[in-house]
């Protein structure tokens, strides 16, 4: 990023007269000399549209406070970096656009987001193709960091949660609970949810376990009660439910309709505002879901969080300001360990970084391999719910009793 | 079972009746200048933030979090919100005539399709740059607990919806028919050129289509506000749908439009209690079927121009 003070009259006639000499050098070069200094680095995701919307302000919020660090230690490779923001409104067809803009109007070194995972499962193969490294943080869906095709070049990475991790956890708490005895999904009809649902279907197998309803709701829906009416019949106890921030809240004044309350895990969007604002506070301490930064703030990640907290909406949306400070100081890393900005030089130091690096999520040593693109895996998982309109840790005696071996899938 | 089929019915009601005010918003339009306002969507969402903003400055300024206190919309609040905000969209509906339908109704060609829909969208983008992108909660006049009838829970706000939209199109149903102004309205619908002979003032009764059409939508905002919270985004969703009701029953059949809303609403939860992955696919083929039998819609008289 770069700043300037207000330039007094004498610093602008120097500035001409600097100018006026270098006006020749500078019509060769093309650009003007400070704008070739910096490393453009680019994010596209949704900040204003979904419900999800609130995530993508704080992982840029994460973002430009990292910047300011890297760039207050000196830069990166003796240069600064330089964010250009794009809203993609939650709609893949517009990612996609922001996607190739970036990247060849822009000449992003790398990108960050997007918010939605289905815009990443839109567009991934962009980046892929043309060799810029991506670092998620928002965005969960499992896919997105995996390779498109067997030994196919895979330049997405992330910092963030991820939703087979999430589902692995869940769905052992589902299995070691006493009322897990017969399960069911509710999941919304979007990229995020459908995904989410494959996995559901997956590590069900592989755990064994019995899911007697499989149902689906889309994001705008206000009254899921039909839905819930089936789960009802099928005798569902424990529901899992994947889903963005509004329609779980939607989901939970549905349940209080038809006075229906199975044990309801969610993916961790319920961490949301939009969660919240939607269900009531009553309603939304029913869920149980996992986060990756925990409400029990470590006094490093409290100096961040006091920093940062007038420019995010909620508290709730620390954790992704979080990944996206640590997603761009793994860049840098990288960026600096490989002595280059370009993507395939990059990408190797990526999946290879040297040393521990003490980010605000956990210190990571050796974040990413070959074959693992994801820096935080299922021990960075924090059991959560919200207490008094606030998020709190969650703890009873399944989660006390759940062993590594019950996390399978 | 029989309580899940009235769940689903009293859920299905409570939707059909916004589908329904909404399309009969599109009706109106349609049968006074024979051209539609696809801006509806935005006067929704702008509609509901309206509706925040006299909510927000009669309760003196109080915000919790993301959303307004149950105090907001208590006592008088919320019905002088809805005529606030009544008023208010009626006059930006007249504005919408007046720059992006007017210049081009009665011409060859479509141009007022691109004129309301960018209307919209500049709409729209004020709202963004005065009310940001978040979601506001918006609590309902009568609070928010579940009612129980017979094993069938629904929330004030949906009885509220489903009262002032029947309130409402009753109300214009007997205008329409049984008053001057509303026979003035059908005069002009049957043949501006005759009705501008017989002493009728065309552009008058098209304004006030328009205002009234408006007035519609950003009532119908206010009202859905509560159950999904209030967005700039919210209305799309739901003026595409009314508009799906306002053809099936017949856009030129003010009471068909309403038909179609209700009948909409009521398929939305009926086919949510089979496969609701399957519903948006199972309404939209029904209405194109209904469509191929009934070319002007269930009730529709008129046979449309072809382009």
């Amino acid at each position: 990023m770069t700043y300037s003070s207000n330039p007094s009259r004498r610093d602008i006639g120097r500035g001409a007269l600097a100018a006026l000499i270098a006006a020749p050098a500078l019509s060769l070069s093309g650009r003007g000399a400070s704008a070739a200094e910096d490393i453009k680095l680019g994010f596209n995701g949704d900040l204003s549209a979904s419900p999800s919307a609130q995530s993508g302000r704080a992982a840029v919020v994460g973002i430009q406070a990292a910047m300011e660090d890297l760039q207050k230690q000196g830069g990166v490779l003796g240069r600064n970096f330089a964010l250009t923001i794009r809203d993609d409104l939650s709609q893949p067809p517009k990612s996609i656009q922001n996607m190739s803009d970036l990247i060849d109007n822009e000449k992003v070194a790398a990108v960050f987001g997007p918010t939605n995972s289905g815009n990443a499962l839109a567009w991934r193969h962009i980046p892929n193709q043309k060799r810029i490294p991506v670092m998620g943080c928002i965005g969960s869906a499992t896919d997105i960091t995996k390779a498109m095709s067997a030994g196919s070049d895979n330049y997405m990475f992330r910092v963030g949660s991820v939703d087979r991790t999430q589902v692995v956890a869940l769905m052992g708490y589902a299995k070691k609970s006493p009322n897990g005895k017969r399960i069911g999904f509710l999941t919304e009809t979007t990229g995020y949810g459908q995904g989410g649902l494959k996995d559901l279907q997956e590590v069900a197998q592989a755990q064994g376990m019995n899911v007697v309803a499989n149902e689906k709701f889309n994001v705008a829906d206000t009254d899921m009660t039909s839905q819930l009416a089936k789960l009802k019949a099928a005798g569902v106890d424990t529901a899992l439910v994947w889903a963005q921030g509004t329609p779980i809240g939607q989901l939970m004044r549905s349940m209080d309709k038809i006075g229906y309350f199975p044990v309801t895990l969610t993916s961790w969007a319920a961490d949301n505002l939009s969660f919240i604002n939607a269900s009531g506070p009553a309603l939304a301490e029913k869920p149980i879901f996992l986060r990756t930064v925990s409400e029990d703030r470590s006094p490093r990640q409290q100096a961040l969080f006091d920093r940062i907290r007038p420019k995010l909406d909620a508290d709730s949306a620390f954790s992704f300001a979080v990944h996206g400070y640590d997603c761009t100081l793994l860049l840098a890393k990288a960026m600096q360990q490989a002595g280059s900005t370009e993507g395939p030089k990059v990408r190797a130091a990526l999946e290879d970084l040297k040393g521990t690096i003490e980010g605000y999520a956990k210190t990571y040593t050796r974040p990413f391999t070959t074959a693992n693109h994801d820096a935080l895996g299922a021990a960075d998982q924090r059991w959560t719910c919200w207490r008094g309109g606030k998020l709190a840790a969650y703890r009873d005696d399944v989660i006390d009793a759940l062993k590594s071996d019950d996390f399978k899938g | 079972m029989l309580a899940t089929f009235l769940q689903a019915l009293v859920s299905g009601l409570a939707i059909g009746g916004i589908y329904a005010l909404i399309a009969l918003g599109f009706s109106i339009t349609f049968t006074t200048t024979k051209t539609l306002n696809f801006a509806q969507g935005e006067f929704i969402g702008v509609g509901a933030f309206l509706g925040v903003t006299v909510l927000y400055v009669l309760s003196s300024g109080s915000f919790s979090g993301h959303g307004l206190p149950q105090a907001a919309s208590a006592g008088v609040n919320f019905p002088v919100a809805v005529i606030a905000v009544g008023a208010v969209m009626g006059v930006l509906g007249i504005l919408l005539f007046i720059t992006a339908v007017q210049p081009f109704a009665g011409k060859p060609g479509m141009s007022w399709i691109m004129s309301t829909i960018g209307f919209g969208t500049i709409l729209q983008s004020f709202g963004l740059a005065i009310w940001g992108p978040a979601p506001v909660s918006v609590p309902s006049p009568f609070g928010d607990d579940v009612m129980r009838f017979g094993g069938v829970g629904v929330r004030p706000q949906e009885i509220l919806v489903l009262v002032v939209a029947i309130v409402l199109m009753v109300g214009l149903d007997i205008l329409m028919r049984r008053t001057r102004l509303g026979k003035a309205m059908r005069a002009v619908a049957h043949s501006p050129s005759v009705a501008a002979l017989m002493g009728i003032n065309v552009t008058a009764i098209m304004l006030g289509a328009f205002a009234l059409s408006s007035l519609l939508a950003g009532v119908g905002g206010l009202l859905v506000a509560p159950i999904s919270s209030a967005s700039l985004f919210l209305g799309l969703g739901i003026a595409l749908k009314a508009f799906s009701g306002a053809i099936l029953g017949g856009l030129d059949n003010p009471r068909g439009c309403i038909f179609g809303g209700f009948m909409l609403g009521l398929l939305e939860a009926g086919v949510a209690l089979w496969q609701a992955q399957w519903r948006e696919i199972v309404i939209f083929l029904l209405i194109i079927l209904v469509l191929a039998i009934f070319p002007n819609g269930l009730f529709g008289s008129r046979s449309l121009d072809k382009v």
